[in-house]
């Protein structure tokens, strides 16, 4: 890898991270589906410096399985969901924007004392991004669990997808592409059955904010 | 030249300076808004002006008196030792990016003693809203400094000067253009700009360093207003040196110097330039959505950190 | 072989999605999973002896383990598309018709995928089957389409994916290991028999920080805590034949993930770092199912507790890790499965028939509807564990094992755990059996508890002799030595 490469690999793997904060930051429904397709872009750069590095032909065709997938198919279902509701906002999160904030400065720094043995095994350059994967992962679960539109807890999930599969091309330039295609189809179908239960819910509720559905307490 | 005679030179182009950008500033919004306005040199004209007149005081008022000094020199020192235009400023050595910030701390600090002083409903408010912001941007601006320091491993200003002049390349790294945007979004909070705060209005509703200000007249008003620009001199001068340290003269010779000021005063004019525009474009938040703004800066700094950490 | 148990289900899903929903659709039904349950038994003939059979250009390997596993899954899968015919009949307008197909197949799929994921050879493609459950499943738990059932499986589809994505992260940190073995990058692999010969060269590092992701993800499926809270949920919003599908052979496969795993985990990283991880999700599941089960009202939830209670159990088990504890766990596995689906199958019938499933509002089903009552004590009294039944014999055969692994404490918290959830049982099958009696609204046919009955013989003459089961046990133990 010349220096090139390596400058392109750390501003993309930055990206997939910074963009995922945002996620924390933004309210509108529709601009986390931008951000979310913003991510694919870059993780779909990560995937391809990978591949023209290493001259893997069946990592350069995950790259562009997953510009398709994540840059397309996802974002795509998901904004055909949020427009039978235009103008959805995150009203009150569980914790307001700036302490997610705050606490997803904190995860991140955990992200990276956590991955440390990683980049510890692997002289490669791309193996010390790898804690960016994790934070991540991280920060989407924070996404999740904080949210309480149904949307944007589909959108914390895809980030912490996102976050798994930053590390996968960061640390093993991707795992066999079976199993890569087996992953993807699963977060494709993930999203269509989530998309899909959103409908049904707000047929048949007739409210998407979760705190509405309290029926099942123990 | 000497590094007393430095330190003197910068502590007057951050006083002269920070008095243009803000005209600069005023004029920059008012073509922006299809209005001519007031020429560049309007504040430091105002500001000479007052200083020739009587303070009135009101109850409380020595207090008011002390304020405006207690602003200008904690500034005028962090002007003094921070590298702007050289590296070797008198007092260099103690230039740690912690000492700049506790400066600036200080100042704020004052500022609001001095708005609860005469305890009028708008100094009070004023002062409370100042420090409810401060204690999210001073901490923004350390770890934002701090993801500067990586890199040359030192939080000592002049050293992180040195060290990124050594090492250009570093200036496209990731860490760098985050640690950049958070530092300009905590500039852009500490100095009171849109859209944290709108420097020329007087409503009761938005305004926070105005509020505080309001009571002061005559000389400690030119004394104050004068801090203030200073400030915004030395935070947009900051932010140019360490975002884009070309140009900053690591030697003490005269022509470098020269070069290092000139560019200074192109490096920051260019930021306020791009500040005032934004400033046209955005509306005001809402007070209460103020400290997310802020919390995204201090994220973005925390995560330029990390990078810096994480990407060798 | 191995191949014709995947392709049963598989036919049948495509078949089932097409015909019209009666007769054909519920034979088909049947039929796919009758040939999984002979496949199984072929298979654990075959392979008890530590034979390995493969198939698919090496992407199948079916040990002792898979046999069992395969056994487990066909026997759950008869009695519930045994049952599932009424569900399937219902109905005659066009939606309800289409639904009704919907249902069939998915459930189809749902067994395909559970066989795809004990028979893989590699761990990724296990990962792969278990996240397609997920899929099929969320359909199934929501298929009544109630508020409840909705909100349900979401909750499902939510914390599952968000299990599932960790555990594929452990997988890919196991790829990295591998990778860097010293046995050069080509090496890299996530196939099991691979894994398991590198083992002794992983970075213990990075294996154990796969190791905690992977146990804890799959963990979620298995319905460990803290991180059941789905479900109780999806349990008692399902059908009643879903909620057996699940209960019985859902969680285990998520555990037979974990057992995988853990063989490699003790290669590299000695025994010590997973048994503690297991004791504690497996005390805590314990004790959260206690606290949980006294105050419950539903049946089906009741029913769901008491799973979590036996994925502790069975959590326990595999930390002793000795052969004895895991030939005992897997014979839990077997008569926990076939006990509780017998259990919700009855309650799927109690519902039907009462229209609810509330404790309180089910009175004196031992006078009202004579067969289905005494189907149901004779599944209370196996669940908690007495005599006869084979859940008796595995329990105390896990209790010896711990013991002798020096796990005594373990044993003693598990105790006080099992009687609580029987002293809850105990309450609950006198409200719902005894009292007096009022008229039957719709009684039970026959046809419907012969299967229930027959699940209920296997599992007492398991509990007598071991001796169908003995070798595969211990041949699958034998594996995972």
């Amino acid at each position: 890898m010349n220096g090139l490469d390596d400058g392109l690999l750390d501003l993309a793997s930055v990206a997939v991270l910074a963009l995922g904060v945002a996620a924390l930051w933004r309210r509108d429904v529709r601009a986390l589906i931008g951000l979310l397709r913003a991510q694919g872009v870059a993780l779909a750069l990560v995937a391809s410096v990978e591949a023209l590095s290493a001259h893997d032909v069946g990592l350069g065709a995950t790259a562009v399985l997953v510009l398709a997938l994540k840059a397309g198919a996802v974002p795509w279902v998901l904004g055909r969901v949020a427009a039978r509701d235009p103008g959805a906002r995150e009203g009150a999160p569980l914790i307001n924007v700036p302490s997610s904030l705050v606490l997803a400065a904190a995860l991140v720094g955990l992200a990276v004392v956590t991955g440390a043995p990683l980049a510890r095994l692997s002289s490669g350059h791309a193996a010390a991004l790898a804690p960016l994967g994790l934070a991540t992962a991280l920060v989407g679960y924070l996404v999740l669990v904080t949210r309480r539109r149904p949307l944007s807890q589909i959108v914390g999930l895809i980030i912490i997808d996102n976050g798994v599969a930053l590390v996968t091309f960061l640390l093993t330039s991707g795992v066999p592409l079976i199993i890569e295609l087996g992953g993807s189809l699963d977060v494709l179908l993930v999203v269509v059955v989530s998309a899909t239960l959103v409908g049904a819910m707000r047929a048949r509720i007739g409210a998407d904010e979760l705190d509405e559905l309290e029926e099942l307490r123990d | 030249m000497t590094a007393y005679g430095l330190s003197v030179v910068q502590i007057l182009a951050v006083a002269v300076g920070g008095l243009l950008l803000t005209g600069l500033m005023a004029k920059v919004r008012a073509r922006a808004e299809g209005r001519v306005g007031a020429p560049v040199t309007q504040p430091l004209r105002e500001v000479v002006k007052w200083l020739g007149r009587e303070s009135p005081r009101a109850t409380g008022g020595a207090l008011m008196g002390v304020v405006p000094v207690v602003l200008l020199v904690t500034t005028a020192l962090a002007a003094a030792i921070a590298p702007l235009a050289g590296v070797g400023t008198a007092g260099a050595g103690g230039a740690d990016a912690l000492v700049v910030v506790f400066l600036l701390l200080t100042g704020s600090l004052a500022l609001a003693l001095g708005g609860l002083a005469t305890a009028t409903a708008f100094g009070g408010m004023g002062a409370s809203r100042a420090m409810t912001l401060s204690a999210l941007t001073e901490p923004a601006l350390l770890v934002a400094v701090a993801a500067f320091a990586v890199p040359g491993r030192s939080m000592n200003l002049a050293t992180l000067v040195r060290y990124s002049l050594a090492h250009p390349a570093g200036v496209a790294s990731p860490s760098h253009v985050l640690a950049t945007v958070a530092l300009l979004m905590v500039v852009v909070a500490e100095t009171g700009r849109m859209p944290v705060d709108n420097p020329s209005t007087h409503l009761e509703l938005t305004m926070i360093h105005e509020a505080m200000v309001l009571e002061y007249g005559g000389r400690d008003y030119a004394l104050v207003s004068l801090g203030g620009s200073m400030r915004l001199g030395l935070l947009l001068g900051l932010l140019a040196t360490l975002a884009v340290p070309w140009g900053v003269a690591p030697s003490d010779s005269v022509p470098a110097l020269g070069l290092g000021l000139v560019l200074l005063a192109v490096k920051a004019g260019a930021l306020a330039l791009g500040v005032a525009l934004v400033e046209v474009r955005t509306a005001k938040l809402r007070l209460f959505r103020v400290p997310e703004l802020l919390a995204a800066g201090f994220v973005l700094a925390a995560l330029a950190v990390v990078v810096g950490v994480v990407v060798r | 072989m191995p191949a014709l148990v995947l392709l049963a289900p598989t036919l049948a899903a495509v078949v089932v999605a097409l015909v019209p929903p009666g007769r054909v659709a519920r034979a088909v039904s049947v039929a796919a999973a009758l040939v999984v349950l002979g496949g199984g038994v072929v298979l654990g003939a075959r392979c008890a002896g530590g034979r390995v059979e493969h198939a698919l250009g090496g992407l199948v390997r079916v040990d002792a383990l898979s046999a069992l596993m395969i056994i487990v899954i066909g026997a759950v899968a008869t009695l519930a598309t045994a049952a599932m015919g009424r569900t399937l009949a219902s109905g005659t307008d066009r939606i309800s018709r289409r639904r009704a197909r919907e249902y069939g197949a998915l459930v189809q799929v749902f067994l395909a995928a559970m066989l795809g994921a004990v028979v893989a050879a590699n761990l990724g493609v296990v990962w792969v089957m278990v996240e397609a459950t997920t899929i099929a499943t969320t359909f199934l738990v929501g298929h009544r389409r109630t508020r409840a059932a909705l909100e349900a499986s979401w909750k499902y589809v939510v914390l599952c994916s968000v299990g599932i994505a960790l555990a594929f992260l452990g997988l890919v940190l196991f790829y990295f290991a591998s990778a860097h073995t010293g046995a050069g990058p080509h090496a890299a692999s996530l196939d099991w028999t691979s894994l398991r010969r590198l083992a002794p060269h992983l970075d213990p590092n990075v294996t154990r920080v796969a190791v905690g992701l992977v146990v804890i993800g799959f963990g979620t499926k298995v319905g460990l805590a803290p991180m059941q809270s789905w479900l109780p949920d999806a349990h008692s919003r399902a059908p009643g034949p879903v909620s057996a599908l699940m209960s019985c052979v859902l969680l285990t496969v998520a555990l037979y993930a974990i057992l995988r795993v853990k063989v490699i985990a003790d290669l590299a990283l000695g025994a010590g770092f997973v048994r503690t991880l297991l004791l504690a999700l497996g005390l805590l599941s314990l004790a959260v199912a206690a606290a949980l089960v006294v105050a419950e009202r539903d049946l089906k939830r009741l029913l769901a507790y008491s799973s979590i209670e036996h994925m502790g159990l069975l959590a326990l088990a595999v930390a002793a890790g000795t052969p004895l504890a895991v030939a005992a766990a897997l014979l839990h596995v077997v008569g926990h499965g076939l006990t509780k689906s017998v259990l919700f199958l009855g309650a799927g019938e109690v519902h039907h028939a009462e229209s609810t499933t509330t404790i309180a509002e089910i009175r004196a089903l031992l006078r009202r509807q004579p067969g289905l009552g005494a189907v149901m004590a004779a599944g209370l009294v196996a669940l908690a564990g007495f005599p006869p039944f084979s859940l008796f014999a595995s329990e105390l055969a896990m209790f010896r094992a711990e013991v002798a692994a020096g796990l005594g404490w373990a044993v003693g918290a598990a105790l006080v755990a099992l009687v609580v959830v029987a002293g809850a049982l105990a309450r609950t099958a006198r409200g719902i059996l005894l009292g007096p009696a009022t008229p039957v609204a719709r009684p039970v046919p026959v046809r419907a508890l012969a299967p229930l009955v027959a699940a209920l013989v296997a599992c007492a003459v398991l509990g007598i002799v071991a001796w169908p089961l003995a070798s595969l046990l211990h041949g699958a133990a034998g594996v995972l030595g």
